[in-house]
């Protein structure tokens, strides 16, 4: 068939020119803008000196910078994994069923992924609340001691991950199901003349067959929560903040509290460089396993 | 297999299925829970033991919600502007997966791969220039400003592309045959066989754009501009008792997507796989 | 894109009502001042435009106080969209005027509202005047106090005669308090915020005050034996949650709800609970309460306070709305006997030396403490979630809840102060 490539060109370039502006006002520009801040010793607004590597090598001895990046670590080390799991085992429980009872359930687990962070962090700071929290109550009943848990930093984290997979899980939950459903029954069908057990079963035909679909949620979350701000600024206010810093409410700290625009962009190249870098080797992993299977 | 051991494939499959059941109350429990504070006076709120349904039954909560707080105007702001990234990220990206899905034209691969890369590249970490930017635009307390830096939406693109793509040739040759133009094939034949994915597409984008939170955060400074998912955390009164009141304005700020899903269950949960690339 | 059809309409609509209302000022007005005297500003704003209707129209917008009311406040002053008037706590001013957030007011301006030096304590006019500029105009002062359950005091035989709670002249003496209440069976003898470390800063303070001792000595921290002092105070409290006196890990509203639910006997906090404990007091739910100036720990009375006053941001304003602005000022400052039923001391002199203010309760019983106040040290270091009491408050939970040495938290709070 016969293109004509110039009007062809053309046309493309109306379709896509909308985007292109808004993708170099609101992604291009702003990157390299970033970049130039992460130089200077300008305020948020403003104009600044250059000061060269500055505000990087500060950044190697600080101790917000440190805890910011270990507890970002930490917090996607809590959260991607686990996460992943509890959403396959629920999802696992969830394609039991059938018919409204399914739809029910899933309501009930999907219900939270819905719901605005802010209304989230209500709940949840409600529901674990100290001193009047249910769950406190429970503890009392059941002799566990109370824990304050936002207030310390042994649970902090641990918390806001478990609040986020229960908050965010819903999502993995619907992929995982999914991708339940495109495994053909004839498969578990053979499966159980031959007297296979369960565990087997799963072993066998569910994990393997899974395998895509595990790969994209780990990936996708991975990307997500490397990025987490909105649960941690929220769970620490009338707290203890820089104890629990992460990296992108280092940031924020930086820039909007202490207004330091040049050394808050600094630590933003350093987490743009940290998510480029983590989602190439993911995205390597991920091929290489596949290969290998 | 003998009878038995089938009875005991049922018993620890029902085992499962109650442990699932169990699971999934706990799972909704803290909103229930929610809901149930936020019809309390404040003083049996903080009383010391569990109280699974009110004693004293009351809305007072709620009427200081709507009435002291202007949770009104957050309920515009949030639907006007999650309605406007919607429409504006829906049909941007719509051409631009038309474009990489359907047209020839130079350096078409590498736009392709840069709006794959840019999936990667996280939005939060340009929030710095985002804010000097909007605010040199003078789009600080504005709607445009709160929806501008949520555009960036790689994701729709990459499914509409994928989706344009499976689209069978002869549609597409048939029309040009016809000597229809670009946008006549595009409107006429492959949005109309994709509408299921518009739709799903817009859906997703809004309830992203309805519960984003840094960016609004930062934004807006004025609490009449503010979005629902940013102002419930401004109804704290600094001083005093205040739990239910503020369990009541965070159920308003949930209640209209919650409902919006329950009503419309099936066609989220698509959307969702759909969003993900998986056809469900 | 609606977004601008519909500013333009507004815009047509309010120019249309403007012309019809012969020009009504609009003063944009900012404040932090949620809970209890939050309603009480309220209700002083809307008869201050009851009372200009035509003229000058506030409007008022609440923001959370804070850590995010001076974030806005920085960042909307650097991107020219402040408001015309925010409330300010004095302890903030030295930082803000290094940032340039603050506009100088003026002698003529001080002579348009028809206030001056003289109707302030000195302290006061102090706290708002950087290199003999003032930087706003003081609404108030706030201190902390002990608020106090009668009953359960009274139940635990520790109320005086004159109603107030014994032993307040010595640690020995208030830890005794403290101890007969929980005898009694009272679950926390004190509610204190000890979950945050930028509350518990203004008791931490007093302590140290009260010892004499300094934050920051010719431009240097903790010098001398101040260090210790702070670990003096430090342990105190340390001491008291070791013992189960005091409630641990509290955030703002738990420390609220455990006094007035009962569960905590006493609770420090500013005077900015008046209002509430007032209110439920008079709706039938709430014990008979007192409160009083903090017991002496140490050697000498000291009370943390700080001042809310009335500033205009940075930048530019036209005429009009300046004086509109400075009008507000002066009726809110003369018109602050209302004010005090929100538990603050006026500033404003004629106020306080009234019969009125005289005869007002808890106010009256607290009121000595006014002679025994301590401020923030003036720095733009310093002031209410300015960078010291950030850092500090990081080292006071831990150390408040017996996760840290009282001692090694002042070494850690000293090396992160030298590093700013």
């Amino acid at each position: 068939m016969l293109r004509n490539t110039r009007r062809e060109t053309l046309v493309a370039l109306v379709l896509i020119s909308p985007f292109l502006a808004i993708y170099g006002l609101t992604f291009v520009y702003p990157t390299v803008a970033m970049v130039n801040l992460s130089f200077t010793d300008a305020p948020l607004i403003g104009p600044g000196q250059w000061v060269g590597l500055d505000n990087y090598t500060r950044l190697a001895g600080e101790r917000r910078f440190d805890t910011a990046f270990w507890n970002t670590a930490y917090f996607v080390a809590l959260s991607v994994i686990p996460g992943t799991f509890v959403a396959m085992v629920i999802a696992l429980g969830v394609s039991r069923l059938t018919g409204r009872m399914q739809a029910l359930v899933l309501a009930l687990f999907f219900l939270p992924y819905i719901l605005p962070v802010s209304v989230v962090y209500r709940l949840w700071d409600w529901t674990l609340n100290f001193q009047f929290g249910i769950a406190m109550y429970v503890f009392d009943i059941w002799g566990i001691e109370r824990v304050p848990i936002f207030k310390t930093t042994t649970w902090f984290m641990p918390a806001v991950a478990f609040v986020t997979i229960w908050w965010t899980c819903g999502f993995s939950i619907l992929l995982f199901l999914a991708g339940l459903r495109a495994i053909p029954a004839e498969i578990y069908e053979a499966a159980s003349l031959d007297n296979t057990g369960r565990w087997t079963m799963f072993r066998r035909i569910t994990w393997p067959l899974l395998w895509p679909v595990t790969a994209l949620v780990t990936t996708i979350q991975l990307i997500l929560q490397l990025k987490i701000f909105d649960q941690v600024y929220l769970f620490s206010t009338g707290g203890r903040p820089n104890d629990n810093l992460v990296l992108v409410y280092y940031i924020f700290q930086r820039a909007f509290v202490n207004n330091q625009g040049g050394r808050a962009a600094a630590i933003a190249v350093v987490l743009f460089l940290i998510v480029v870098i983590v989602s190439v080797l993911n995205f390597q992993l991920m091929r290489l396993a596949e290969r290998r299977k | 297999m003998t009878a038995s051991s089938a009875r005991q494939i049922n018993l620890v499959g029902g085992i499962i299925t109650l442990l699932t059941l169990i699971i999934a109350i706990l799972w909704a429990f803290p909103i229930y829970w929610g809901i149930v504070s936020s019809l309390k006076p404040e003083n049996e709120v903080v009383r010391p033991y569990i109280e699974l349904w009110p004693e004293t039954l009351t809305f007072e909560h709620y009427i200081f919600a709507l009435t002291e707080t202007q949770i009104g105007r957050w309920y515009i702001n949030s639907i006007a502007t999650a309605v406007g990234a919607t429409i504006l990220t829906i049909s941007t990206s719509m051409l631009v997966g038309y474009a990489l899905s359907q047209l020839r034209f130079p350096l078409r691969r590498p736009l392709y791969w840069l709006i794959l890369a840019s999936f990667m590249v996280p939005t939060q970490t340009l929030i710095i220039n985002h804010f000097v930017l909007v605010a040199n635009m003078g789009l600080l307390n504005t709607w445009a400003g709160i929806i501008l830096p949520q555009l960036i939406n790689p994701v729709v693109i990459i499914v509409y592309k994928q989706f344009f793509d499976q689209v069978p040739r002869d549609f597409r040759e048939a029309a040009v045959m016809d000597n229809a133009g670009e946008f006549r094939i595009l409107f006429k034949v492959y949005m109309p066989m994709n509408w299921g994915v518009t739709t799903a597409l817009a859906i997703v984008t809004f309830i992203w754009s309805w519960n984003s939170f840094l960016w609004p955060f930062l934004a807006v400074t004025k609490t009449e501009m503010m979005t629902i998912t940013v102002g419930i955390t401004q109804v704290s009164d600094a001083f005093g008792v205040y739990y239910a009141s503020q369990l009541a304005a965070a159920v308003l700020a949930g209640l209209p997507v919650a409902l919006a899903y329950l009503l419309f269950q099936r066609r989220v949960t698509q959307a969702i796989t759909l969003s993900a690339g998986i056809k469900g | 894109m609606t977004n601008y059809k519909v500013t333009g309409s507004v815009m047509l609509l309010a120019g249309f009502m403007s012309t019809a209302a012969q020009a009504e000022v609009v003063v944009e007005w900012w404040d932090f001042l949620g809970g209890g005297d939050g309603v009480r500003m309220k209700q002083l704003i809307d008869e201050f435009n009851a009372e200009h209707a035509g003229d000058i129209t506030i409007q008022a917008t609440t923001l959370e106080w804070g850590v995010p009311f001076y974030t806005k406040v920085q960042t909307s002053v650097a991107v020219g969209e402040a408001p015309d008037i925010m409330t300010y706590h004095a302890s903030r001013i030295p930082l803000a005027v290094s940032q340039n957030v603050l506009s100088e007011i003026t002698a003529d301006d001080w002579a348009t509202m028809g206030l001056g030096e003289g109707d302030f304590a000195s302290a006061t006019w102090d706290a708002v005047t950087i290199d003999g500029a003032q930087y706003a105009v003081p609404l108030d002062t706030h201190p902390i106090v002990l608020y106090y359950n009668k009953e359960l005091l009274s139940a635990a035989g520790v109320l005086t005669d004159d109603g107030v709670p014994m032993g307040m002249d010595s640690l020995e003496g208030f830890t005794e308090t403290m101890r007969a209440l929980q005898a009694n069976g009272v679950k926390f003898p004190l509610g204190s915020v000890t979950a945050d470390g930028n509350f518990m800063f203004r008791t931490i303070y007093s302590l140290v005050g009260q010892q004499g001792g300094e934050l920051i000595s010719d431009g240097e921290f903790l010098t001398g034996d101040n260090a210790e002092k702070l670990t003096n105070a430090l342990a105190v409290l340390q001491d008291w949650t070791n013992e189960g006196l005091q409630s641990t890990y509290t955030d703002y509203p738990a420390t609220v709800a455990l006094f007035t639910s009962g569960e905590a006997a006493m609770m420090i906090n500013g005077v900015w609970e008046v209002p509430t404990m007032t209110d439920l007091n008079a709706a039938g739910n709430l014990f008979e309460w007192g409160a009083v100036e903090l017991p002496m720990i140490f050697d000498q009375r000291a009370t943390y306070a700080d001042s809310h006053s009335f500033a205009i941001p940075a930048g530019d304003m036209d005429p009009e709305t300046r004086a509109a602005t400075l009008e507000v000022m002066s009726w809110m400052l003369k018109n602050s006997l209302f004010w005090a039923t929100a538990g603050h001391i006026p500033a404003y002199g004629p106020v306080t030396s009234s019969a009125e203010y005289a005869a007002m309760e808890p106010n009256a019983t607290y009121s000595p403490l006014t002679a025994n106040m301590i401020f923030d040290p003036k720095s733009p270091l310093a002031g209410v979630a300015g960078p010291i009491f950030d850092v500090m408050s990081t080292y006071f939970v831990p150390t408040l809840n017996g996760e840290m040495d009282p001692a090694e938290a002042v070494e850690e709070i000293i090396i992160e102060l030298n590093d700013m």
